[in-house]
């Protein structure tokens, strides 16, 4: 029997009850405080710089797509029989720094507790190039990648998800094993096993589903990317199997573009195919490329990009000496005379990228006018436009600028030496093959070379050139090396005008 | 005095030295002891002779009429322990000798019938399992003391304990009884409709809610008869939302001078009115004047096991900042004025009721202690007297002085540590700077000396 002998008097009683209220009030507001810390809060490595905030800031792709750091750390490993010694640079992923932890183009963020990575602005638009002799490969932020196998990437994730040796015992003791250096503690381990790991199975097996048809396509090489279909299949869920997409709008990869001097490209006809003329617009598009959704997007983390590359200046061509100053004022004339109508020019003041002055720039040219391969301009159909214009609805930055255009676009050249392969499928090795007819350009050459030829203006393209070779057949779908060429694009000039012409775009 | 007052000293003092009648009373002058006490009695509520003491010095000052302490009418309505109670038959002989010293200078005595309540600071051992008995069950929301709504036989009993308390003051000789109904004792927690939540007959409109006095003062006419003085002491305005903005405001005056009008039942009931204000004590208008931060830190610990809300007031008033803040919130709540701070609410109700019925009178507190004030206050018609304490605690011989001149030398300076103090010290003026001395010791220990004065002579010589 309880004694009675020491009751709680009524306030007593009233205190203890108002703790225990206040006591629950404090945990729930604590375990709200840990919910929102952990699992709601995400945390971003800044950086000071605008070019290092490209080259490593996230852009939020993580949140919705990128695996955790230790899996990305952790797959190269598992699976070297693959990747080889190169790890993640099988893919044509750069580092600036051999030691670097993660390469130049994938971020960190810390969603839901776990560090999880994925990829950037940079992973597209850093190319490199090596000078004959030097083995030194320079880097160029802002230059379209020359390297970036994309597809080889995206097959890796599918193969991985379909791997019946990618399992949780596996990824743990992998992650756990000196060469990654993951030392898991138990409760890691233990999120790892149910949690991350699911997840990770999960969402490589959806990659499989959603982008099955990625095998159906041409390879893409190095230096290419199809932009829309796997947008389409992502984002909008299309169908994506042989009876709804043709085999001309499944094969339309392209060169990636270079992102310099976009405050005079505001207003002109963007993308290859001019399907938009905001730059803001083209940027929060291609930000979904990267794996951002619509949801996740970090439009702050954009809109710093997008003001560094606002104004970043393109490189100059890194051997100025090597310039003939004479071949390029001859060439400076013929450019004005047969370019420039298009594609704007330059002087000693300047690019001038005046659409007064120069009418057709910005616009495009209809496919049977230009002639060039005709893959990429069909992937992109009014279907997909309209999708895309209801993307982000009900906010002020909704798309409403894409449409369906008639052809490609004419752009600016400035930097244009360091934009190469050319046309937009980047079938044309350099600028001086672009300047020959079809007929006469190489029909197939090796693609993947950032050994750069300083004559032909262009990545070496033959056999014997350095690097992980692509062969580059211009017969396959996709890959025509036709257009462009006739009396008006100068390739029936006499060839030193041509070389003349040549040497004067080395200075744009 | 104003230096441009068109009176002059003795003209205010022929106001203020002029004989007030009320329908049974007498006094011969217009100052009055308010309620004020420290905790000189007995545990049980047997006066003490230190009470003898305290009385009897005030009376010899000069003041014309004491109104006793908080004067329970029944245990379970007490404030603080050691206050003498007028629960029983056997308090009657400790009040007849109250009423014999105070009567040997001519000052009459009138017992201030008291329930606290919620409102019971410290209730003693007696009601540490009871809840404050009240109009409603929500706990008193500054210090937080329980409540319990009251039954209607409790409503009954109470009735009849205030009735059996007036009539033990009369059967004591003494002069008349006071109902304590402001300042958040039970009384208020009924009156009030910032307080008062009952859905039956006791709660309601301004009607419902002065019921249960109405029948408290039959009860008592029909224990004295009408020709013992019967005063009902009353808020003005409740400002009830002082602490917390957002509860009820309370009485408005418009409500009390309609409940003032009820409680004359037709001239059967109440004989004069003494108005205050504030639905809570301490409030920021009653007493009017300073909240003290050193005295609350070291004397309010006493309440830390009485209120379930006093262990966060202890913790906000002994925080450097925080204390600070709520003391300029009481400031603020307070207004610039204190002498004279309930004179327009006296007005108000002295206006009304003496149209109905001029033989009612009107008493104001609030800081009184200058001549040219209070006879303003009288000849302005706002009231009939005064009652004031701090500054007769300060100066027991306010009234003498006030004879000779506007005010004391050492003023009192509504510094509100003799509040604070009597939680767990004697009663006394504790405000240092108004003791002479060249050190701070020789000032403390006149301080001292004046602070237990009141237990000289002591009980066996």
């Amino acid at each position: 029997m309880i004694s009675d002998n020491d009751r709680k008097t009524p306030v007593e009683i009233a205190v203890a009850r108002h703790r225990r209220w206040w006591l629950a009030i404090v945990v729930l507001i604590l375990l709200g405080l840990v919910y929102y810390l952990v699992f709601v809060n995400q945390y971003v490595v800044a950086f000071v710089s605008p070019k290092d905030h490209f080259m490593h800031g996230s852009i939020g792709s993580e949140t919705a797509t990128g695996p955790p750091y230790w899996v990305f750390k952790a797959l190269p490993v598992m699976y070297s029989d693959k990747l080889g010694p190169e790890g993640w640079g099988r893919f044509g992923f750069l580092y600036e720094k051999p030691d670097d932890d993660l390469p130049i183009g994938v971020s960190r963020r810390v969603v839901s507790g776990v560090e999880r990575v994925w990829l950037n602005c940079s992973v597209c638009h850093v190319g490199t190039y090596r000078l004959p002799g030097d083995p030194v490969r320079h880097l160029i932020p802002g230059a379209p990648s020359n390297n970036l196998r994309l597809q080889e990437f995206i097959s890796f994730f599918i193969d991985v998800g379909r791997d019946p040796g990618f399992t949780a015992d596996a990824l743990i003791a992998t992650i756990d094993s000196p060469k990654v250096g993951g030392d898991l503690n138990i409760f890691e381990r233990l999120i790892y096993r149910y949690v991350v790991f699911p997840r990770v199975k999960s969402a490589f097996l959806d990659l499989g589903t959603q982008l099955d048809f990625v095998k159906r396509q041409e390879q893409w090489g190095p230096g290419r990317v199809d932009t829309f279909n796997p947008y389409k299949a992502l984002q909008f869920n299309f169908p994506m199997d042989e009876a709804h997409i043709s085999g001309a709008a499944l094969n339309g990869s392209s060169d990636y573009p270079a992102i310099w001097r976009q405050r005079p490209r505001e207003g002109m006809n963007l993308h290859w195919d001019g399907n938009n003329d905001s730059v803001a617009e083209r940027n929060l598009s291609a930000a979904l490329g990267a794996g951002v959704t619509p949801v996740t997007v970090d439009r702050a983390s954009i809109a710093r990009i997008e003001g560094w590359m606002w104004d970043l200046p393109s490189p100059p061509f890194p051997v100025a000496d090597r310039i003939d100053q004479a071949k390029a004022t001859e060439g400076k004339t013929l450019f004005l005379q047969y370019c420039a109508d298009c594609h704007g020019f330059k002087d000693a003041s300047g690019y001038s990228y005046d659409r007064q002055r120069f009418t057709r720039l910005g616009k495009t040219v209809p496919l049977a006018e230009i002639g060039t391969d005709v893959g990429r301009w069909t992937s992109y159909t009014e279907n997909f436009a309209a999708e895309q214009n209801l993307l982000y609805a009900g906010y002020p930055w909704r798309f409403s600028r894409f449409h369906k255009t008639d052809g490609y676009a004419n752009h600016p050249l400035d930097g244009i030496w360091a934009r190469s392969p050319y046309l937009h499928n980047g079938s044309v090795p350099t600028l001086r093959d672009l300047l020959e007819p079809s007929a006469r350009r190489p029909s197939v050459w090796s693609r993947g070379s950032d050994e750069f030829d300083l004559a032909k203006v262009g990545y070496r393209s033959d056999q014997s050139a350095g690097g992980d070779l692509f062969r580059y057949d211009t017969t396959r779908p996709g890959n025509a090396n036709t257009g462009h060429e006739g009396y008006r694009y100068g390739t029936e000039l006499p060839d030193a005008a041509k070389d003349a012409l040549v040497e004067y775009m080395k200075t744009l | 005095m104003h230096p441009d007052s068109q009176y002059t000293h003795a003209d205010n003092a022929a106001v203020i030295f002029n004989e007030l009648t009320f329908r049974s009373l007498r006094v011969k002058n217009r100052l009055f002891r308010s309620n004020i006490s420290g905790q000189f009695d007995d545990y049980n509520g047997h006066g003490g002779h230190a009470r003898l003491n305290w009385e009897e010095k005030f009376a010899r000052g000069g003041i014309g009429c004491i109104i006793s302490s908080f004067t329970p009418v029944s245990v379970r309505g007490r404030i603080l322990v050691r206050y003498a109670m007028i629960d029983n038959d056997d308090k009657i002989p400790f009040w007849r000798e109250v009423g014999n010293r105070v009567h040997a200078y001519d000052c009459r005595f009138i017992m201030q019938l008291s329930h606290s309540g919620r409102q019971q600071d410290m209730g003693g051992v007696e009601n540490l399992f009871n809840k404050g008995l009240s109009s409603t069950n929500k706990s008193d929301y500054f210090h937080g003391l329980l409540a319990q709504a009251m039954t209607k036989p409790e409503i009954a009993e109470v009735v009849e304990q205030f009735a059996q308390g007036a009539r033990r003051a009369r059967q004591a000789g003494l002069d008349g009884v006071e109902l304590h109904g402001a300042n958040g004792y039970l009384l208020t927690q009924f009156l009030s409709s910032g307080i008062n939540d009952r859905t039956d007959e006791y709660g309601g409109g301004w009607e419902g809610r002065a019921r249960f006095v109405l029948e408290i003062v039959r009860a008592i006419r029909r224990e004295v008869g009408q020709d013992f003085h019967l005063q009902m002491k009353i808020n003005g305005v409740d400002h009830n939302d002082w602490l917390y903005p957002w509860i009820g405001k309370g009485n408005t005056l418009d409500e009390t001078v309609k409940i003032c009008t009820m409680l004359l039942d037709g001239g059967k009931g109440v004989d004069s009115f003494h108005i205050s204000s504030g639905s809570t004590f301490p409030h920021p208008r009653n007493p009017a004047g300073d909240l003290p931060l050193n005295d609350l830190h070291r004397w309010y610990d006493g309440m830390l096991s009485q209120g379930t809300r006093a262990p966060m007031n202890y913790a906000i008033f002994s925080n450097p900042i925080l204390g600070r803040a709520f003391q300029a919130l009481w400031r603020w709540r307070r207004g610039k004025v204190i002498e004279g701070i309930n004179l327009d609410y006296a007005r108000a109700v002295s206006e009304e009721i003496g149209k109905i019925a001029p033989d009612i009178r009107v008493l104001c507190t609030g800081g009184f202690q200058h001549a040219d004030r209070i006879a303003d206050a009288i000849r302005s018609k706002a009231c009939d007297g005064v009652t004031m304490a701090r500054p007769l605690v300060a100066n027991n011989d306010l009234p003498d002085i006030l004879t000779r001149q506007n005010g004391p030398e050492k003023e009192c300076t509504y510094c509100n540590k003799c509040l604070l103090n009597d939680l767990e010290n004697p009663l006394g003026c504790y405000d240092l700077s108004r003791f002479d001395g060249n050190s701070f010791e020789e000032r403390y220990d006149r301080m001292i000396k004046q602070v237990m004065s009141v237990y000289e002579p002591p009980t066996f010589q």
